[in-house]
């Protein structure tokens, strides 16, 4: 039979975003793919250039709308490695609790996505009823409910609001009864288990070779995590371990790996945060002022030319890093950065993911697709 | 958690300091202990590497170091004097013989295949040797040139490739011995040269009290207006 070329995207219900992917079949069978990326570009690293370091956090934070916090976050330890702030440990704490909740927010929009794409509706509207919990806590937090501008340079916007404590552990509690829910439901669904099981093998070596990372090759059996490998903010001072998967074949990971890994993820991420309040110092029941030096320290703002940061973060869908370059601004007086580079984990995935489709059938497009969490935003940036 | 401690950091950063000075000592590639400033003042390695030794370094450290992921390649622009395209002058900190930078970021992570129906746990606390994960930080520095080229690393690390097609459509460095080289986030159609990166193009709102200014834009003229028509 003739090969031929199909265009997917950019508007398809398979992409998840603006993009393209060019398939070539043979008959049913994918033979050679092409991504084309780029649709929404904003040119963010080169609007961050003449911008000062605290008015770059909310550009980060629009890098991807389903993981706000967390890209802000990633930009904040780079821009404290520039510029050698120092940050209080309660708002290291702080910033756990708000990052793992975006975590959980996270995989919850790409679970509720993810579910429809391989036939089954009702957990898109359980996940966003459920994502709903988090974002209010969130919304506490930064005020708004998408994108937070949360976390400062040397410290954190606000301090925990009085019952903020409380609301999370009884919430969390909600949310991990619901899991099961989530997991009778899907584990035991014939229409899943077919979609997914045996669809989209990936070796953790070839993935880790290509640029993927994060819980896409934890799902292969390694448990490799940036946040015990390259530690950063207080992960080693609280309960909680790396989520991992074991490989379902000798040809690696499928669909249904990246699934449980993420499920377990969410499980992981509610342990964090209850042994965060915990610990928290100065206790999760005190409320400090704005600039108070509990959550804030005033960091230097300007880094001259010569000086550089980068930071590796675990981001929900991988390894996120920023590198900055000082010695931007009006004469290079360095209240700008003179460089900024982000590193988006999707973008490094996507392409990868492309080439690992080919062999599959047509149908298996949007389930191997969708199993890796794109997300356009930060692809593009 | 459980997680690399700082002794465990600085000890597989002396042993990779030493190695690579002792490996390319007659190379001119210099390689010392860098520090983070935030948080946890955690060590990398720095390596300054002339462009053209990039290749043997980086087979070097992924097939002797174990250095298995590359994170990022980012490309700076340092001109020497240069006008923005409406004639302000810009402010450059290039010199003579650092006109591009090209800083690569990698991670030594040691993942290996495991069996079928098993996971690797590692144990974060028992690792020792180059075992231990190790960020990197390279920097290939190139002098004035108007057509900046250094080597391809595509076939060493796969994730190489759309990170070097990135730098090219942005900073518009060339990488030698790259294949199928093209647009990715620009528009495919874009003119040839146009890398919006580089320091002469301007953004709308350059100056941010521009932006205070005049929010909307709407004080803003057409460049003909003082023309008579």
């Amino acid at each position: 039979m003739a090969e031929m070329w199909i265009t997917m995207g950019p508007q398809h219900p398979m992409t998840h975003g603006l993009w393209t992917l060019r398939v070539k079949v043979d008959g049913e069978t994918v033979v050679d793919t092409v991504p084309e990326l780029g649709y929404i570009h904003r040119g963010v690293e080169k609007i961050c250039e003449a911008r000062d370091y605290t008015q770059i956090t909310p550009y980060c934070d629009r890098l991807c709308y389903a993981s706000a916090m967390t890209w802000a976050q990633s930009y904040i330890y780079a821009a404290e490695d520039l510029l050698g702030a120092e940050v209080p440990e309660r708002a290291e704490y702080i910033r756990l609790i708000s990052v793992e909740m975006q975590r959980i927010a996270s995989h919850l929009m790409w679970l509720g996505a993810y579910c429809p794409d391989v036939g089954n509706l009702t957990v898109f509207v359980w996940c966003l009823r459920d994502r709903e919990l988090f974002l209010d806590l969130l919304q506490e937090l930064g005020g708004s409910r998408m994108h937070y501008n949360f976390p400062r340079v040397g410290g954190v916007k606000r301090d925990l609001p009085i019952g903020f404590a409380n609301r999370a552990r009884a919430k969390i509690e909600m949310f991990l009864n619901r899991l099961q829910e989530y997991e009778m439901l899907l584990d035991e669904s014939t229409i899943f288990l077919v979609r997914t099981q045996g669809v989209g093998a990936c070796k953790a070596e070839d993935m880790i070779n290509a640029g993927v990372t994060g819980p896409n090759v934890r799902a292969a059996g390694v448990n490799y995590d940036v946040r015990w490998a390259h530690p950063y903010s207080v992960y080693d001072q609280i309960d909680g371990i790396a989520s991992v998967e074991k490989a379902s074949s000798n040809q690696g990971s499928d669909c249904y790996d990246r699934y449980r890994v993420r499920m377990t993820e969410m499980v992981e991420s509610c342990n964090m945060i209850l042994s965060a309040l915990d610990s928290i110092p100065g206790g999760a029941e005190t409320h400090y002022n704005k600039k108070d030096e509990m959550i804030y320290i005033k960091p230097p703002t300007r880094a001259p030319a010569g000086q550089n940061g980068f930071h590796h973060f675990e981001d929900s869908r991988g390894e996120s890093t920023f590198y900055l370059a000082g010695g931007g601004g009006k004469k290079g007086r360095g209240e700008f950065p003179y460089r900024m580079s982000i590193r988006s984990p999707m973008f490094i995935t996507i392409p990868y993911v492309a080439k690992a489709m080919i062999g599959y059938k047509v149908a298996d497009i949007p389930a191997i697709m969708g199993s890796f969490d794109p997300c356009i935003g930060e692809t593009d940036r | 958690m459980q997680s690399i401690s700082s002794e465990q950091n600085l000890s597989a950063v002396e042993l990779a300091v030493n190695e690579t000075n002792k490996r390319f000592e007659e190379a001119g590639v210099t390689a010392e202990a860098g520090q983070h400033r935030s948080g946890r003042k955690f060590s990398f390695v720095q390596i300054n590497c002339p462009p053209n030794h990039w290749v043997s370094l980086a087979k070097w450290l992924r097939f002797e170091q174990g250095v298995d992921y590359l994170s990022m390649i980012t490309g700076i622009h340092f001109p020497l004097e240069f006008e923005f395209i409406d004639g302000q002058k810009g402010y450059n900190p290039g010199t003579p013989e650092k006109g591009w930078e090209v800083v690569i970021h990698l991670t030594r992570k040691g993942i290996k295949n495991p069996n079928v129906g098993e996971q690797t746990v590692i144990n974060a606390s028992k690792l020792t040797g180059i075992e231990i994960p190790l960020e990197y930080q390279i920097s290939l520095i190139l002098p004035q040139t108007d057509e900046p080229k250094v080597p391809s690393v595509q076939s060493i690390w796969e994730g190489a490739d759309w990170n070097e097609k990135e730098t090219w459509d942005l900073v518009g460095i060339e990488f030698e011995g790259h294949q199928n080289m093209m647009r990715v986030l620009n528009p495919h159609d874009s003119p040839l040269g146009f890398h919006p990166l580089q320091k002469q193009h301007k953004i709308r709102y350059h100056d941010h009290n521009e932006m205070y200014d005049d929010a909307q834009g709407f004080m803003r003229k057409p460049l003909d207006s003082d023309k008579k028509k």
